[in-house]
């Protein structure tokens, strides 16, 4: 009859465990070192980063006043950059050349470049006033030209109807689409990712009904419904009211696509072990959803976040141009795109439409930022 | 059959858990997943008892109905608490559950999924004091560090999150959370079974010593029967949602009086590789809890069945001094156990 021998090794101190002395890394810097991985999203992030400078110091880029009337210099074209005069003589510094209308040979008007006076472009300029931040008060800007009384302009973008400089109004129009669409998103954010977490935490009857009323809301044809809403907007209310009225009415119906994601990973993160490890210990319904399953589902929420935005962009433009939610003063990017609507102005006038460039920027930096966190934000998988 | 000892801290009499099985186009409920059927079992105070069985015999399900992570389809769960008074807590709410979570506890299974990855280890391992709001502040910190001092862990890691650490630290991050509010019943559900082996005796050793100085009462969950063996004072077998036999590990494992044990042990490799083994192969398969058989639960694979086995369920008998054996001919049969 053999004895089981099983040895197993005794131990009288406790072995305290060491790591590898490695770095310790938070959670951002690991999103952060799997993102600039990406050239493309790196790309997403500058083009995102230059528009929002210079949305906020619009003021500082802009030559001229954005919203000063001067009707005698409406629809001039956009002052082209010359580095080799009409001479032929190479300049290191670029000029420009004013615009005067001429007659030609059919009685037609059109633009020629009065070559007489060469207008050298310099950089921090004196010029308007303006409060950076709507605080401290200066005069310098970026780029302009001198000589003013000899007709010396820098319309990189041409001016609009009323003479303003579309460059310069396009930067500021950059604050309220940038503005809408980033609020916008955030209560979009917040009711649709609290309503998925609800949702499918507590899922039965409770997740039924909720999940019935977001097929609901999807299944509204949206511009309609955005047009009776923001056409119910009093024309009384002030512009700060108009502003959160269209961005709520934007926020209403985005909502859905992240509640929906939420739901889902709510539903699978549900089982898991640490999950009932938190209830196992007493945790509240309230901690676990705050605590343990919202911090699991900020991937899927940063990304549907910064793929809302360029949605609200666009839809803003699009509801603007049309006329509806966003009027003068106040100025978007779709509100400069009302200019640009009939053939003739078009015809006559293409620089008008210089505006959407601004939104094709936005609209591709954000999807581009968007794909690269998507890929970035899950750094515990090995990919 | 149970007598009314002073030292028993928990008791379980009848305990059943089933779980409706929904099918058809309306959802309706077409059975029941008897996970747990009818057990009985105590454990006495400072004592580990080992509730060993195959993988689907419903012991991990036992746990948690302890716990109240499942409401109990029917039976009595009797703890006694600190204050000495004994409170049924099969049928209570949550609400009036949560003070008692401090005194019983569970560790589970899975290092990797039993730790939020989103929280770092100070937030883990502080979670019940802060839930139970024992401390807060430098307080917790203090707590936690000698929480992950007393499990073997460096302190100075406690701002780390869970996938930087191996799967064994994990497991004792893990242990240190479940000792936070210093329980007195600890239901280990099979704590070592994800890890390397020579990682399972450390932990394990870890667990005994910290039963020792912690007076701790651990319900052992696990498959393994030599590692159950070797941390047990008393084990029980489980069967598709019954259990077949309870006694003190040596006498389970060398006198066992219920052929499914017999087979179990049998099975156990003994460490001189000379002796030859003799595997009791059972016949056919694990009977789907859903269905189980009439009378005794293991009489269509026993080697030992008699006609009134596939009639009347054995009930769980006191066979010899505390040796509980639910069969019908626990008495008669002379079954093998380790040692010849």
């Amino acid at each position: 009859m053999a004895e089981r021998a099983v040895t197993i090794p005794s131990e009288d101190a406790v072995p305290v465990y060491r790591l590898k002395v490695e770095e310790h890394e938070s959670y951002a810097n690991l999103v952060w070192r799997k993102f600039r991985k990406s050239p493309i999203s790196i790309l997403g992030g500058l083009m995102v980063l230059m528009l929002f400078s210079l949305s906020v110091f619009s003021d500082f880029f802009a030559p001229y006043d954005p919203v000063k009337l001067n009707m005698r210099e409406g629809y001039l074209p956009p002052n082209k950059l010359h580095f080799i005069d009409a001479q032929g003589k190479f300049h290191l510094q670029p000029f420009t050349y004013a615009w005067k209308q001429v007659l030609d040979e059919n009685m037609q008007a059109t633009w020629v470049e009065d070559t007489s006076i060469a207008f050298p472009v310099r950089l921090f300029v004196t010029g308007w006033e303006y409060k950076l931040f709507g605080l401290i008060p200066s005069t310098l800007h970026l780029y302009g030209v001198d000589g003013y009384e000899q007709g010396g302009r820098i319309f990189l973008l041409g001016t609009d109807k009323f003479g303003r400089d579309i460059f310069a109004r396009s930067c500021l129009a950059g604050r309220i689409s940038l503005a809408m669409s980033l609020f916008g998103t955030f209560i979009s954010v917040a009711v649709g990712s609290v309503l998925g977490v609800i949702s499918g935490y507590y899922g039965g009857n409770l997740d039924t009904f909720l999940q019935r009323f977001v097929e609901f809301v999807q299944s509204f044809p949206q511009l309609p419904l955005w047009m009776a809403l923001a056409a119910i907007i009093p024309v009384t209310w002030d512009q700060m009211a108009v502003f959160i009225a269209m961005s709520v009415i934007f926020a209403l119906l985005s909502w859905t696509l992240l509640a929906r994601e939420v739901r889902g990973k709510v539903l699978a993160l549900r089982e898991t072990d640490f999950i009932l490890a938190a209830r196992e210990m007493g945790a509240s319904d309230a901690r676990i959803i705050f605590y343990h399953l919202y911090p699991n589902c900020l991937s899927h929420i940063i990304v549907v976040l910064t793929l809302t935005i360029p949605t609200i962009i666009l839809s803003e433009s699009f509801l603007s141009f049309l006329g509806i939610g966003i009027q003068e003063p106040l100025v978007s990017w779709g509100v400069m795109m009302r200019e640009a609507q009939t053939i003739q102005t078009l015809g006559f006038n293409l620089w008008i439409i210089s505006p959407v460039f601004f939104i094709f920027v936005a609209v591709l930096g954000f999807n581009f930022l968007g794909d690269g966190l998507r890929d970035a934000a899950d750094p515990y998988t090995i990919t | 059959m149970i007598d009314a000892q002073n030292n028993i801290i928990l008791e379980v009499k009848n305990l059943k858990q089933h779980f409706p099985i929904y099918g058809g186009l309306f959802q309706r409920v077409t059975g029941h997943i008897k996970a747990v059927d009818g057990i009985n079992f105590f454990i006495r105070e400072d004592e580990v008892l080992g509730l060993v069985g195959e993988s689907g015999c419903g012991k991990t399900t036992v746990g948690r109905s302890i716990l109240r992570l499942y409401d109990p389809t029917d039976g009595e769960i009797w703890f006694r608490r600190s204050n000495g008074e004994r409170v049924e807590i099969s049928k209570i709410s949550q609400k009036e559950m949560k003070p008692l979570r401090r005194e019983m506890r569970m560790i589970f299974q899975d290092p990797f999924s039993s730790l939020n990855p989103r929280r770092t280890v100070k937030e883990l391992i502080g979670e019940p004091l802060v839930i139970h709001r024992v401390a807060s502040g430098s307080a917790l910190e203090q707590q936690v560090a000698e929480l992950m001092r007393s499990v073997g862990l460096d302190p100075a890691y406690m701002d780390r999150y869970p996938h930087e650490f191996s799967g064994g630290q994990r497991q004792r991050i893990g242990l240190a959370r479940t000792l936070s509010l210093k329980p007195r019943l600890i239901v280990a559900d099979e704590p070592v079974s994800a890890l390397d082996v020579s990682i399972q005796a450390q932990v394990l050793n870890l667990l005994s010593r910290l039963k020792e100085e912690l007076g701790l009462t651990i319900l052992f969950i696990a498959h393994d029967l030599s590692v159950v063996e070797h941390i047990s004072d008393r084990i029980a077998v489980m069967y598709v949602g019954k259990i077949v036999e309870m006694a003190a590990t040596d006498d389970v494992l060398r006198c066992p009086l219920h052929p499914y044990t017999e087979a179990l042990v049998s099975a156990i490799p003994p460490a001189d590789p000379d002796i030859k083994m003799e595997r009791i192969q059972l016949q056919g398969e694990v009977p789907s809890p859903a269905n189980p058989p009439s009378g005794c639960i293991f009489h269509p694979r026993c080697q030992y069945a008699q006609r009134v086995c596939s009639q009347e369920e054995p009930p769980l008998v006191e066979v010899e001094k505390d040796h509980f054996a639910a069969c019908h001919f626990a008495k008669e049969l002379k079954l093998r156990g380790i040692g010849g």
